[in-house]
């Protein structure tokens, strides 16, 4: 008599744990997929802002054609860069490189723009030129932060699937962990030079 | 010795779990020792079935704790901010510098994985913050503008950071918990004290039913120890509580900002900062201060000492040499 309620006990626990270990998984692997969508927010941010840009500088810039064509052209092929990522369904391996590859760029020609901006006075000293640097700084940040905070979220995750006891049924219940958001590509973690 | 953000976290959330279970223990210790002395005095005048003494003691300070505890929540984080005299910062706004801690505060929403929550400004010259409000969801963010006006971007970053952190960390809730518990404590004192004053009016009973004499006046001398062992203790306590999770709020700030030197010179040009001017009436909330400023003994000290937090952020190497890159994390 004893003895059965002991293991029925036993088994109590055992499914109690169980469970709880099961929807922390759940939570966890849903907070990774919320933070991946945040990143994807704040680049859709930056592309929005650029037309803004151009728009302020254009009227003071006009001989720097070539400089603005290189944003505009630069932003448009991230545009496409990203829609490719979401027609082949995520961040697969060829998709993301091209994305990141177009991201640098565009990170690039805005920042030639504002350094050539700095030879235009009264366009530095225009309250729209300082805000939008700001806005962009801020956007870039944003990114950066966006990206920052998936990975403490993969990490969190991950870790939970890793640890005993949790690691004897996680892949049972169908968690597998998730790569970081690296930037593995050698040419993209170079320092943008800035040419004129 | 050396340990990263993550390492302080924990570190700091298990000397907490501590903190809390001694308070716990605390309590009930008390009761027990309550009830007993009660039978030990009172003897004959004094023999229930169940354990009064000891279970009043518990119920009063329960039952009051919980009174105030639920008197405050229904006050989410603006009814701290608008208390304080702080105006809330009109998300349109197109002032430069509101903008840019609008942005800043968007920046660390995302790093923190949480709400944005609305930014109030405190009318103050004195570099300090706060966060007020029990669930990430009714939360709020204050800055004085003395911060916006001596800091510089990665500074405030740090201080929304590290109020960041409180918010992740459920601190207020944690705070206004163990105050409740407090204010039950004095109240067991106060009530213990009230019946002396009574019962000395009515002048002496006769002592006519057996040994112990009057079981009230016993009573009432056992709940104005009680109610005082554990208002001075309890008091302590929270205080140890309330300074590790300041600790924790500096390493999320690391790990939100991942620059430890935003949040470090933050707490530098404090340490210089000569200003002391708070809204005085702002005094009940600065338990959640950045930096409350306050002349307490350590024991009784809200906040670790400056130094010892620009110590733990820097000396402890919260980014350790492995972890930083060659170029900017971008």
């Amino acid at each position: 008599m004893i003895a059965t309620l002991i293991i029925l006990g036993i088994v109590l626990v055992l499914i109690l744990w169980a469970i709880g270990i099961y929807n922390r998984l759940i939570n966890l692997r849903n907070q990774v997929k919320n933070a991946w969508s945040q990143i994807d927010v704040q680049l859709q941010r930056r592309y929005d802002l650029i037309p803004n840009l151009i728009e302020t500088v254009k009227g003071y810039m006009s001989y720097e054609r070539g400089t603005l064509e290189a944003v505009v052209n630069a932003r448009s092929n991230a545009v496409a860069a990203r829609e490719d990522l979401e027609k082949s369904g995520g961040p697969t391996g060829g998709s993301l490189k091209n994305l990141l590859g177009a991201e640098v760029a565009l990170k690039g020609a805005v920042a030639n723009l504002f350094a050539l901006a700095e030879n235009y006075p009264q366009l530095r000293a225009s309250e729209n030129m300082k805000t939008l640097q700001e806005e962009l700084s801020s956007t870039e940040n944003r990114i950066a932060f966006a990206r920052q905070a998936y990975n403490d979220q993969v990490m969190s995750y991950n870790t939970s699937q890793q640890v005993f006891p949790a690691t004897l049924v996680a892949s049972a219940f169908g968690h597998h962990p998730v790569d970081f958001y690296e930037v593995a590509d050698v040419e993209a973690k170079k320092a943008v030079k800035v040419s004129f | 010795m050396a340990m990263n953000f993550w390492e302080a976290q924990r570190r700091a959330r298990s000397k907490t779990s501590i903190y809390v279970t001694i308070f716990v223990l605390l309590t009930l210790v008390v009761a027990v020792l309550a009830e007993v002395a009660m039978r030990i005095f009172a003897q004959d005048s004094y023999q229930p079935p169940i354990p009064i003494i000891g279970l009043a003691f518990l119920i009063i300070t329960f039952g009051v704790a919980g009174y105030n505890y639920s008197m405050y929540q229904q006050y989410g984080g603006s009814y701290v901010a608008e208390t304080v005299g702080a105006r809330r910062i009109d998300p349109g706004t197109t002032n430069p510098k509101e903008k840019q801690l609008l942005n800043i505060v968007d920046e660390m929403a995302l790093a923190s994985s949480l709400p944005t929550p609305p930014v109030y400004i405190i009318p103050a010259k004195q570099i300090n913050a706060f966060a007020a409000g029990l669930t990430p969801n009714n939360a709020i963010i204050a800055i004085t503008e003395g911060s916006l006006n001596t800091l510089n971007r990665d500074e405030i970053q740090g201080v929304v950071a590290h109020e960041f952190g409180h918010i992740y960390n459920g601190d207020m809730k944690i705070s206004l918990r163990l105050a409740a518990m407090v204010m039950g404590f004095f109240f067991v004192l106060y009530l213990g004290l009230r019946i002396i004053q009574f019962s000395s009016y009515r002048g002496r009973k006769e002592n006519g039913n057996g040994k112990g004499g009057n079981p009230v006046a016993i009573a009432a001398i056992i709940l104005l120890a009680a109610g005082a062992l554990t208002w001075l203790f309890g008091s302590i306590l929270k205080s140890c509580v309330s300074r590790e999770r300041e600790y924790l709020a500096d390493a999320c700030a690391v790990q939100f900002t991942r620059n430890p030197q935003g949040i470090a010179n933050a707490l530098r040009k404090i340490a210089k900062d000569a200003v002391s001017d708070m809204p005085q009436h702002g005094m009940a909330f600065s338990h959640l201060y950045l930096e409350d400023h306050s002349a307490l003994s350590s024991l009784f000290a809200t906040h670790p000492s400056l130094e010892k937090r620009i110590e733990a952020i820097e000396d402890r190497k919260y980014i350790p040499e492995e972890w930083t890159v060659d170029n900017a994390k971008r």
